[in-house]
Formats: C-alpha cells, sequence, structure tokens
C-alpha cells in the first residue's frame, strides 16, 4: 500500500512536471549576449515613476519635498519645449508620489500648453482633462497612467511629423528630472541599494548617441547636456562595484545644474 | 448564375483572408495588451510604450531595457496569428536567464515574470518559434509595479 502511495506520489509529480513543461518557457540557461548585437533594438527609456516606485521600497520618501510648483518661462525654441515638456511630465509624476492635487492640475495645464508649443497640442487636449479629472478624485493610478499616456502621446505625435530628435528631448528632459530628484533622495539618506538605481550606463549612452545627432540643435542647453553626460558616464559606470555617496553627490550637483538650466531662459 | 456563384465565393475567400493580409502589429499589440489584462488587477503599470514588427520562423530579436532592482517586472508578447508558437525570455547582461519560473507561454501569448537582482540593462529575448505565416507580427509590452 506504501509503495502504491510512493508510485502514486511519483507519477502525480511526473505529470504536474510534464504538464509545467508544456505550458512553461523552455529557455536556455545562458546566451551569448555579444551575438545579439546586431539584432538589439533601442533601449526604452523607463518612466520616472519606474525608478521612484523602487526608491519608495528602500524607505519613506519625503516627496512633498521636491514637488515643483515654478511654471517656469515660456521658450520660442522647440527644442527647449520639448526638454522643458519632459521635465514638467516628470514633474507630475513626484506630484502625484506626494499626492498633491493641486499641482497635479496645474502641471496638467502646463503640460497642454507646452504641447501646443511644439504643435501637437490636439493629441494632449483629452489626456490633460482626464489628468485634472483624476487628480479631483485622488485617483493617483489613473493620473500616473495618463501622464504616461501623455508622454506616449506627445511622443508618437512628433514622430508622425518626424520630429523624431524632439520626441528623443522629451525623455531625455523626464530622465535628467528624474535622476535630480533621485540622486537628491539618496543624498539625503544614503543606501547602497538607492545608489545602485542609478546604474543606467546603457541609457546615457543611448543619450549621448542621440545628442550627437542632434547637430542642428546648436543651443547652449545641449552642449551643457552633452558635456555632463561624458561627465557623469564613469562615475555610474562601475560593472559590479557599488556607487559611493560622493559619487550621489556629484551627480546631484550635476543634474540639479542641469535641472536649473532647463527651466531658465539663457 | 454561374457568375454570381462564382464571384460570390471569390468574395467569401477574400474576406476570410482579409485578417491576414491585414494583419498588423496593432492587432498583435492587442493581444499582448489581453495578456496584461489580468495583472493590472495585481497592481501592474503597464507601460503605454511598446516593441513590435515582424519576424519569421525561427527568427529572434533582442530588446535592451533597463531594469530596477526592488521593482517587479511582466513582459507580455502577442501575435494575432492562429497556430503561430511566440516565446519570451529575460536575460541579465552577463547573458544568464533571469526570469522567475512562472514564466509562460501560450497561444497567441507569452509572458515572462522578472524580479531584478540587480539595477542594469537586462536583454528580452522574443522569437517566433513556428508559424503558418512567412511573417509574424509580434508586440511586446510590459507592465511593474
Amino acid at each position: 500500500m506504501m509503495l502504491f502511495i510512493r508510485d502514486l506520489k511519483l507519477s502525480i509529480g511526473v505529470l504536474c512536471g510534464l504538464a509545467l513543461c508544456a505550458d512553461g518557457a523552455q529557455a536556455p540557461q545562458r546566451i551569448n549576449i555579444n551575438q545579439l548585437s546586431t539584432t538589439v533594438e533601442d533601449v526604452v527609456v523607463p518612466l520616472p515613476n519606474e525608478i521612484f516606485g523602487a526608491l519608495n521600497k528602500l524607505g519613506a520618501v519625503n516627496w512633498r519635498a521636491h514637488v515643483r510648483t515654478d511654471k517656469g518661462p515660456n521658450f520660442t525654441e522647440r527644442p527647449r519645449i520639448a526638454l522643458l515638456l519632459g521635465t514638467v511630465i516628470a514633474d507630475g509624476f513626484i506630484a502625484v508620489q506626494a499626492e498633491d492635487a493641486e499641482t497635479v492640475k496645474e502641471i496638467g495645464q502646463r503640460v497642454l500648453s507646452l504641447a501646443k508649443g511644439v504643435g501637437v497640442g490636439n493629441s494632449i487636449t483629452p489626456h490633460a482633462k482626464a489628468i485634472i479629472e483624476a487628480a479631483d478624485k485622488r485617483n493617483w493610478n489613473n493620473v500616473r497612467r495618463e501622464l504616461d499616456r501623455t508622454q506616449n502621446s506627445v511622443q508618437q505625435a512628433m514622430n508622425e511629423v518626424h520630429d523624431e530628435k524632439l520626441s528623443q528631448l522629451v525623455s531625455l528632459g523626464g530622465w535628467l528630472r528624474g535622476t535630480e530628484v533621485l540622486t537628491s533622495v539618496v543624498n539625503d539618506h544614503f543606501s547602497s541599494d538607492g545608489a545602485e538605481l542609478l546604474h543606467q550606463p546603457d541609457l546615457l549612452s543611448y543619450f549621448q548617441k542621440r545628442l550627437q545627432a542632434m547637430p542642428e540643435f546648436d543651443l547652449p542647453i545641449i552642449h551643457q547636456i552633452l558635456d555632463a553626460l561624458v561627465e557623469v558616464k564613469p562615475l555610474i559606470d562601475v560593472g559590479d562595484r557599488r556607487i559611493p555617496p560622493e559619487t550621489v553627490k556629484k551627480i546631484n550637483e550635476i543634474t540639479t545644474r542641469l535641472g536649473q538650466g532647463i527651466v531658465t531662459k539663457d | 448564375m454561374k457568375f454570381f456563384l462564382r464571384a460570390s465565393f471569390l468574395l467569401l475567400v477574400t474576406i476570410a483572408l482579409l485578417p491576414a493580409v491585414f494583419g498588423s502589429v496593432d492587432d498583435a499589440q492587442s493581444f499582448a495588451l489581453q495578456a496584461a489584462e489580468p495583472y493590472v488587477k495585481q497592481g501592474f503599470q503597464v507601460r503605454e510604450d511598446y516593441w513590435g514588427g515582424d519576424l519569421g520562423s525561427g527568427e529572434k530579436k533582442a530588446v535592451r531595457q533597463q531594469l530596477f532592482k526592488g521593482n517587479e517586472y511582466w513582459f507580455w508578447l502577442g501575435t494575432e496569428v492562429d497556430r503561430a508558437k511566440i516565446s519570451v525570455h529575460v536575460y541579465d547582461s552577463d547573458g544568464k536567464l533571469a526570469e522567475e519560473p512562472d514564466s509562460w507561454e501560450k497561444g497567441h501569448f507569452a509572458a515572462a515574470h522578472v524580479i531584478p537582482k540587480a539595477t542594469g540593462s537586462y536583454f528580452i529575448i522574443v522569437s517566433v518559434e513556428q508559424s503558418p505565416e512567412e511573417r509574424t507580427h509580434w508586440a511586446l509590452v510590459y507592465g511593474f509595479r
């Protein structure tokens, strides 16, 4: 009887294993990454709230201290508007983290006016409305989703009229603002896990390549960002080594300076 | 009458073939989003951005993605092609398989679950393993929480 039960258990185990194999993923445990080089697609730039979400899990963050309400100037140069637009969308994610409904609503309006400034206002109007409605209801998940949709719609509309470079500047503006806040939070309460979130060398290379392909945008802020990326790259491309507190401080100084440059007229 | 029957038959065949002829990455994206739907209820935020294209049987595509330790990710792959077998797997920057054992593939869908052990670049490998079509549309979306 015991033997029968043992055999039965074994059979059930084998059957379960086979069932798992049938629907499960059969993949090699290791591949040669170098052989993929010709087929690798461009990196997708993470949203600021992907980083903020990971930061939140490391401990309580005083998001209100990072909320920015200053509307900033009105630029006429389209690359400057695009950079600012990315920054303002990132500010929206920060305001959501802080659950600051009034700032979120102001940001919804600001995003709309900036999008109009680069000729893609029509694609943003429904999202701006949805952001304001969701903020009124304190439905933060919907605000996050609409901010993502806003950025996506702006970039799609830009790509449709072959303004891909402006679209990349929107991503860059958001990434810079996200990195500024990340380094500020980690600088205030240092942890190795927090500093590790800066380990983004491929993203930096991606932005460097994109900026180098924009010689027509001959603006001081673009040159400053390009120089800063060259400075930051070796600080975060550390392989398995840990990123020390002084590096976090240094990157925070650089990104804060760039952030000021993005929201200030020359 | 014969002509009318033939014309009707041709029309029916054309209508039947329309989805195959006009299938698109957008259709594949709909399937990928369908696979993601149950996970949204579990708190995953699905990105609006997505990758897509078409591949022949046996072809692979790699997508480089920055992942953050502390977050949890699902990647959902979809295709509109019936009887196609697709797969998605995630590797770290050393080429080591980085996905959880509950990753799955079934019909029009495949999904990979990742809880990154380190912050950095990861490679998402999408593959059309078998397909009745010469080229098979695919779309990949991802979500995090």
